[in-house]
């Protein structure tokens, strides 16, 4: 339970609510632990009054006694609902309080996570999946709240209730106190096992759903592959299976819950016929009073709640300690990657010089580097293409440029200085970034340009837009640039994508941009107008351009050619070309293909 | 159990959607699925029966104990009370696990009917319906919406009679016990009706809230998780901050609203619990006093019944909750049921076992929606050819020409609208799909690839193909040495971190799965770009292994894969515009010239000429 101690300085922050929240919770208890013994009273005076009543049956007396009791039973009426009013107006302050405490800490816990994961690097990235960290923003905050708020309110409040409860029976008769006492702990360790039964077989229940979805989901995406190989039938046969064992685990599910009620329900019915059974004898004793069976029928049923919560609360307590543990996890995470002691905050404008020297990089769950010793210098305003096969360290390369991966040995710097002194957000204003794997938000098409900057105007993302080649898309959309995309609007095509992601680079009119692959979805024709737009631009940015077709890179002040992660070739793409290696190789394939096709 | 904690009955809670009305269509037709159940849906209300007597007797028997035995002293006597008492609460116990469980039965049978029945339609349509669906809504159709049916259908009717028996049951042990009493007990009870269906009515939307908020929580996270890259890039770490606060602020406050309806009910049952209580003290003290035969076991029995009857009335209003739900995802689900859009079977079709493959558009007119005005929007214009057994013809054209089209009909996953498709002379529409689809093999662009092993998504869980016969497909296109690379072979996973496949490499095994199929006709549509040199030499070679001998309708991108197809169809805005061998069609100058020279204009004509070049792409 170690890891819950970490929470304790929420209590502090938000003691304002949880000392009186404990207060309350006191006297709510104290107050609604005192009604039975009204009622006691009442029950008790009843016969006492009824046999007064009779004995100065016929005199004066009797109707002075009569509106006498009558009141008094009207006042012992009163205190009942005033006592239980109390409890409950503490009780409403109780819930007010303390569970209000527990939804605000889970917004900061949250908020905290959401900053945290925000300045998190692509490393932790690699470790953790999408669904992952969305678990451990919801489930697990879901579950610490649990326990700082509904948890410490049950403890609180079953304590006090049991205790004073206990004691009270107790003065009264220890031994039938200590007999129908009994079945309450049973109620608690049953609770505790059945609470675990339920939450690991809705569990197995739960992955048995996402099993299920999963199919229906992959049937339906491949639905094109299924028709066309006739295989409905067999898909269909499947997902009976899968709906079987479905059922089967609900079932098994469903047993322990059909359960629950009864065994509560026989637990605390056990104890309300031990105390009529054993009471019996001792009221016959003469040893307790009827209104004491009364009594303790109302104890029991109000202990009954506060006990079996004991049962959850050990389990709620388990579960939070586990999710502070698997925050923790996030949360004591450094970044890779931040601005630190050698950072010069001096640094605010670039120039767009890129210089690399003796740049090595390994993936962790690789074998091989995926760079080796890669230098270049690339004067600012120039161009610098970068080819090579898929897996050569392309991407590997472009992405120490803004930082996104550090290297393992070697130096990146930018305008003579090492990329990390630079402040990471004064580097990361001056580049214009456009990944090979296209991510858009679900949001409006200018919106999604104007990430790149936030205060452009429609004129901007406009011309933006236009040097992307992206105008006549847009005007088709239905609502030009105001068109969702993604989820909840159009869905683009692979070539649209790209360009949007182009237009969001260009409108930040960066110093540096980088080009991942970034025209591999959009066909010749396109290429040719954006390479036109960017040629237009020159002087005003650096350009690194990784590409896959030789068309994009020919311009090029620098030509790089990746093999294995070194530089096998340099030079522009005349050199190039007149050099024996890979670069004519592949260019030379290309005009040998083509003179074959034209003969 | 689910439980929410801010309530500290852990009752489970959903989300319900406005649904006022209660359908009687709908209820009827979610019946029908009941109906096979009806011989256990009987004996489950006999037992719901059962265990709603046993509850209220007990009170009544704790009444006869005091009255009878405790007050006169008879311990002997109230031994068999104790036994009367110990029986029904074990009858009761074990007839509400009874109950319970049987419903829960009841309900799964009905939904896993359901379900798959489901599955099936939803199987059966044809793509024009996916391509208009998203995916995401038709899984939660079969899944959640499903899913929100099957409380409906468990507990539903049988728990609803069951609260009305108990309330029925306490009501009628009160009167029997002492009417009056029992008149001035339940007066509280409208009010506590009101309190649980007023509370129930604000959870309920405070509820749906806080679903929505929760969703958008997820969702962002989600979404900014997979850019969190584009959001450190961009500096917009800042705003995506307040964005998310801002969110989480609503999540917060609907939260809080909850709390409050809930800190607000629990204390007024309790209190109005007590209402009841002191009503029945202070009522059967003034009535002792009358000299009313009220007696001290009376007063005990009345003290736990007016505590009995809040759950019933809670649960009452519980199960209004689940049948609301349960008719909004009934609507949602039935719906789905009504669209049929699946291709028709012919009612006689014509056989078709053993086919040369030849295949023939005739004037084929084809649109896949009409405009607003309901002209059709076409995509493929009196398109018409024919295509000899065992030859090639191959496809060439713009983006947008309709290349796939072509594809797409010929497996008959369109209808079309006008013109003829003949396989050997048969209308596809006279043969059943199955016997179509039988004889052409598939290889897509984008080749989809089903979680699970390499195995599965080669044999496609076909018990019919051996091992044996798999490999010597994956040999004969070369994909061994790829498949053979990856860790763990042909049982690796494919959607395995690490083992990501190049979509090259995916099209490689699309290849094999055609093979393992072995069709008459061979349909493929060429990867495009990203295929890197030594992968688009394998998939060269696997084209030519597995057009060998087959019927071939093949989509090119690379203009230098089909130089040896029999025929190239040059497509244009949905018709054809030029016929002919790869060395006709340069000769004619045409289309097929410009689209030949747009390919590689750049990649070797020397710079002079790219302005011309340029200018003919815009032609």
């Amino acid at each position: 339970m170690g890891a819950l101690g970490r929470l304790n300085h929420f209590f502090w922050e938000y003691k304002y609510l949880f000392v009186p929240g404990l207060l309350f919770t006191m006297v709510s208890a104290g107050f609604q632990i005192t009604v039975p013994m009204v009622v006691r009273q009442v029950v008790d005076s009843i016969p006492r009054f009824v046999r007064l009543y009779t004995l100065y049956g016929g005199t004066p007396a009797q109707t002075e006694l009569y509106a006498y009791f009558f009141v008094t039973l009207v006042l012992f009426a009163l205190v009942i609902v005033a006592l239980s009013g109390t409890s409950g107006l503490f009780m409403f302050l109780m819930r007010q309080t303390v569970v209000v405490a527990s939804r605000h800490i889970e917004y900061d816990l949250r908020n905290a996570l959401y900053d945290h994961l925000q300045r998190l690097s692509s490393t932790f990235y690699q470790e953790y999946s999408t669904g992952d960290v969305i678990t451990r923003a919801t489930d697990d905050i879901e579950k610490v709240r649990r326990y700082v708020g509904p948890a410490i309110m049950y403890v609180t409040r079953s304590l006090v209730m049991v205790l004073v409860a206990a004691s009270v029976m107790f003065v009264i008769s220890p031994t039938l106190t200590l007999y129908a006492l009994t079945p309450l702990p049973v109620l608690a360790v049953a609770v505790f096992f059945m609470a675990r039964m339920v939450h690991d077989r809705s569990d197995r229940l739960q992955r048995q759903y996402s099993t299920l979805t999963s199919r229906v989901q992959e049937a339906l995406s491949g639905i094109r592959v299924l028709k066309a190989y006739t295989r409905e039938a067999a898909e269909a046969e499947a997902f009976d299976d899968e709906s079987r064992e479905y059922r089967a685990r609900n079932l098994t599910l469903a047993l322990v819950e059909s359960a629950w009620r009864p065994s509560f329900l026989l637990l605390v019915g056990v104890s309300t016929v031990i105390v009529v059974w054993m009471g019996g004898q001792l009221v016959a004793e003469g040893a307790i009073t009827i209104g004491n069976i009364a009594e303790y029928i109302i104890y029991i049923n109000m202990m009954t709640w506060p006990v079996a919560s004991l049962g959850f609360v050990i389990t709620m307590i388990q579960r939070a300690s586990a999710s502070v543990s698997r925050l923790q996890s996030i949360m004591d995470r450094e970044p890779d990657i931040d601005d630190g002691p050698q950072t010069n905050p001096a640094i605010q404008r670039l120039e767009g010089r890129i210089t690399f020297r003796d740049v090595w990089y390994q993936y962790e769950d690789e074998d091989e580097p995926a760079l080796r010793g890669v230098s270049f210098d690339l004067p600012a305003d120039q161009t610098l293409a970068i080819v090579g096969r898929t897996g050569s360290g392309k991407s590997t390369l472009v992405r120490m440029i803004p930082r996104l991966l550090e290297p393992d040995a070697g130096t990146v710097a930018v305008d003579g200085s090492e990329i990390e002194t630079v402040p990471l957000r004064t580097l990361r204003e001056h580049m214009g970034y456009v990944p090979q794997d296209v991510f858009l938000f679900s949001d409006t098409v200018a919106n999604n340009i104007a990430f790149g900057d936030l205060d452009a105007d429609r004129e901007e993302i406009r011309a933006a837009a236009a040097e992307a080649d992206l105008m006549e898309n847009v005007e088709n959309f239905t609502d030009g640039f105001d068109t969702y995309v993604g989820e909840r609007g159009i869905t683009l095509s692979g070539g649209q994508k790209q360009r949007t992601s182009i237009a969001r680079a260009l409108i930040r009119d960066p110093r540096i941009l980088v080009f991942d692959d970034a025209l591999s979805a959009v066909d010749t024709a396109t290429e040719r107008n954006i390479l036109r737009s960017l040629r237009e631009r020159q002087g005003r940015h650096t350009l690194v351009i990784v590409s896959h077709r030789l068309s994009a890179v020919q311009e090029a002040d620098l030509i790089l050619v990746l093999e294995q992660g070194r530089v096998v070739q340099r030079g522009p793409h005349e050199t190039l070309v007149n050099e024996d290696g890979l670069y004519a190789d592949l260019y030379e394939k290309q005009l040998l293909e083509e003179e074959i096709q034209a003969l | 159990m689910a439980d929410d904690a801010s309530d500290d009955h852990f009752e489970p809670e959903d989300t319900v959607d406005e649904v006022n009305t209660f359908d009687g269509r709908l209820i009827r037709r979610l019946g029908q699925y009941l109906k096979p159940y009806t011989g256990y849906i009987v004996l489950a209300l006999f037992i719901t029966l059962g265990a709603s007597v046993l509850g209220p007797l007990r009170p009544w028997l704790v009444q006869k104990g005091i009255d009878n035995y405790i007050v006169g002293g008879d311990l002997e006597g109230l031994q068999y009370i104790i036994l009367y008492l110990m029986l029904a609460l074990v009858g009761e116990g074990l007839l509400s696990f009874g109950e319970n469980y049987l419903t829960q039965w009841i309900g799964q049978q009905a939904i896993y009917d359901l379900r798959t029945t489901l599955f099936r339609h939803v199987e059966g349509q044809s793509l024009a319906y996916f391509d208009r669906t998203p995916v995401g809504r038709v899984i939660t159709r079969t899944t959640s919406d499903v899913e929100a049916l099957s409380d409906a259908l468990s507990s539903g009717l049988v728990s609803a009679l069951g609260d009305l028996f108990k309330l029925f049951f306490i009501a009628y042990f009160m009167f029997t016990l002492n009417w009056m009493l029992a008149a001035v007990t339940l007066l509280v009870m409208p009010l506590m009706v009101w309190v649980t269906f007023w509370f129930r009515r604000n959870v309920r939307e405070q509820y749906r809230e806080t679903r929505k908020q929760m969703a958008r929580i997820n969702s962002f996270i989600q979404e900014h998780v997979t850019g969190i890259h584009i959001v450190q890039l961009f500096n917009r770490e800042e705003e995506e901050k307040e964005r998310f606060e801002e969110i989480n602020d609503k999540h917060r406050a609907a939260h809080l609203h909850t709390i409050f309806y809930y800190a607000v009910f629990w204390p007024s049952i309790e209190f109005i619990s007590s209402v009841a209580l002191a009503a029945v003290l202070w009522f059967g003290g003034f009535r002792a006093l009358g000299g009313s035969a009220l007696t001290l076991g009376v007063l005990v029995a009345f003290i736990q019944y007016a505590r009995q009857f809040f759950r019933p009335i809670r649960d009452l209003s519980n199960q209004y909750d689940t049948l609301q739900k349960a008719m909004a995802g009934a609507e949602r689900v039935f719906s789905l049921l009504d669209t049929d859009e699946g291709i028709e079977t012919p009612s006689a079709p014509a056989e078709l076992d053993e086919i040369d493959g030849t295949i023939e558009f005739e004037n084929v007119w084809f649109a896949y929606e009409e405009d607003d005005e309901g002209t059709p929007d076409w995509v493929l214009r009196d398109v018409s050819f024919r295509v000899e057994p065992g030859e090639t013809a191959a496809l060439v054209g713009a983006t947008g020409a309709g290349k796939s089209t072509v594809m797409n009909l010929l497996l008959r996953f369109y209808e079309i609208q006008r013109g003829h498709i003949r396989v050997d002379g048969q209308d596809i529409r006279d043969l059943r799909l199955r016997a179509l689809r039988e004889h052409i093999g598939l290889i897509p662009q984008d080749v989809f690839l089903f979680s699970g092993s390499v195995r599965r998504n080669l044999t496609l869980d076909d018990p019919g193909i051996d091992e044996e016969t798999m490999r010597r497909a994956a040999e004969t296109v070369q994909a061994d040495q790829l498949i053979e690379r990856l860790p763990d072979g042909y049982d690796q996973d494919v959607k395995e971190r690490g083992s990501s496949l190049s979509r090259g490499q995916r099209q490689l095994l699309a290849f094999v799965r055609a093979l393992l199929y072995d069709p008459d006709v061979m349909v493929l549509d060429e990867a495009t770009s990203s295929v890197d040199t030594e992968t688009e030499a394998l998939i060269q070679r696997a084209l030519e292994r597995v057009t060998e001998g087959r019927t071939t309708l093949a989509i090119a991108h690379r203009l230098s894969t089909i130089q040896d197809a029999d025929t190239i169809l040059v497509m244009h805005k949905g018709e054809i515009r030029e016929r002919g061998t790869h060395q006709e069609l340069l000769a004619a100058d045409g289309l097929y010239r410009k689209l030949y020279d747009l390919q590689y204009a750049d990649q070797g004509a020397p710079r002079g000429d790219r302005a011309r070049t340029d200018q003919r792409v815009q032609t």
